[in-house]
């Protein structure tokens, strides 16, 4: 029986052994990549991440429209970045393409194209009379500040991209394992049970 | 190694699907009582292996040890594999749940190949032949996930060899690093707990 207890915590040893390491040496990156996509103006820009942040450079990117026919196709730079104007005004789907099985897609819809379009495009220089005494319009107001909000709001957009490219975290870990235990303990208790009613018919 | 979600055509994923059904059934089967424990351990070693990081040059790769789930494990390992990948998925989203079957496949079938082939050589009684095997084991069990995640790739727009040449080079290292732990771990195991192998060869552990 001893003997038997023993067999059953050796791999514990490796088990243990392995989560230190992990633990200890903070998830840089695996094989995950992911892709984030805005529109600003009509420019979109991409940003690809293996997971922990390293970029994804000369990895194809290709753009497909909501009916999924191809748009356009390009590649990743040195920093993992790719922008280009926009092709149509429809949802599009970026899709990265890493090889090696690889992939990641994001999807932009219509109506952020149209809003981010709107903000910054087809802006009138203020002319003469719009700077009369009732100084700017609504319109021209609620204008200057999206422009600026997409403007202030860029580096909260990447810090965004950068927390989805980010590994798992200890919870996550140490729930998995969690689990596993816990599906270990439920197969215990059923193989358990069928032993037991075995036993109840043989001594019937 | 995970293959994303969305690469693969549906025919590749149902066939690794009804693959990785018949190698849980079969580890199921297999799987008694003693064992339940043992298979949770090994699954929580591969669950957590992944976030491992080997850091090759510009890029860096991750451990795997299906060469070691493999050869303790025997058919085991597929539903071991099974649990650690459908959690990956669902925590870390790595791979993904339509390509769960695909995956699990990728990793637990090199594992029962070197069982079958190692099982027997690991436990020589000579340090040499075990070693020299034991570090055969590890490295062949990514060489041979290597091939088959290649091979998932061919019904898509990639060519076998290319894609395979990409992922060996890329796994080289992987393949080396992995050599040696299984070595380490395999010597490891046999000083202290020799029954351990002769538990998973028909012998009563």
């Amino acid at each position: 029986m001893e003997n038997r207890h023993d067999v059953q915590r050796l791999p514990f040893v490796l088990l243990i052994a392995s989560l230190l390491i992990a633990l200890s040496n903070p998830p840089a990156l695996a094989h995950k990549v992911t892709i984030f996509a805005w529109v600003e103006g009509n420019t979109v820009y991409t940003e690809s991440k293996f997971m922990g942040g390293n970029k994804v450079r000369n990895a194809q990117i290709l753009v497909f429209d909501g009916e999924g026919a191809q748009l356009l196709a390009g590649t990743t730079d040195e920093r993992g970045e790719f922008s280009f104007k926009v092709p149509k005004l429809a949802d599009l789907t970026v899709v990265l393409n890493v090889g090696m099985g690889h992939r990641a897609e994001w999807t932009i819809t219509e109506s952020e194209i149209r809003e981010a379009a709107g903000t910054s495009e087809g802006k009138p220089a203020l002319k003469p009379w719009q700077q009369q005494a009732a100084g700017l319009n609504r319109e021209e107001i609620k204008e200057l500040i999206e422009d600026s909000l997409d403007r202030k709001l860029r580096p909260i957009m990447r810090m965004m991209a950068e927390s989805r490219s980010r590994g798992p975290s200890v919870t996550e870990i140490v729930g998995g394992i969690g689990y596993i235990f816990g599906l270990m303990g439920l197969a215990l208790y059923f193989r358990n049970r069928i032993k037991e009613k075995q036993k109840d018919n043989r001594d019937d | 190694m995970h293959i994303s979600e969305g690469v693969l055509s549906a025919p590749v994923l149902v066939a690794g699907a009804a693959l990785a059904a018949g190698g849980v059934a079969v580890g199921l089967k297999k799987m008694d009582h003693e064992k339940i424990p043992q298979v949770a351990v090994l699954s929580s070693a591969f669950f957590v292996a992944s976030l491992i990081h080997v850091p090759v040059g510009p890029s860096n790769v991750h451990l795997i040890i299906n060469g070691i789930n493999g050869l303790l494990l025997g058919w085991l390992c597929f539903p071991a594999m099974l649990v650690a990948l459908g959690l990956q998925a669902i925590l870390f989203q790595f791979g993904g749940v339509t390509v769960l079957g695909v995956n699990t496949v990728i990793m637990a079938l090199p594992g029962v190949t070197c069982y079958y082939l190692f099982g027997g050589l690991v436990r020589h009684e000579r340090r040499l032949i075990s070693g020299v095997s034991a570090f055969l084991c590890g490295s062949l069990a990514v060489f041979l996930s290597g091939i088959l995640v290649a091979l998932s790739l061919v019904f898509t727009q990639e060519s076998f060899f290319s894609a395979a040449m990409l992922i060996l080079v890329a796994h080289l290292p992987v393949m080396i690093i992995e050599g040696i732990i299984t070595l380490f771990c395999i010597a490891f195991l046999k000083r202290v707990k020799p029954e351990l192998f002769g538990g998973i060869h028909g012998k009563p552990a």
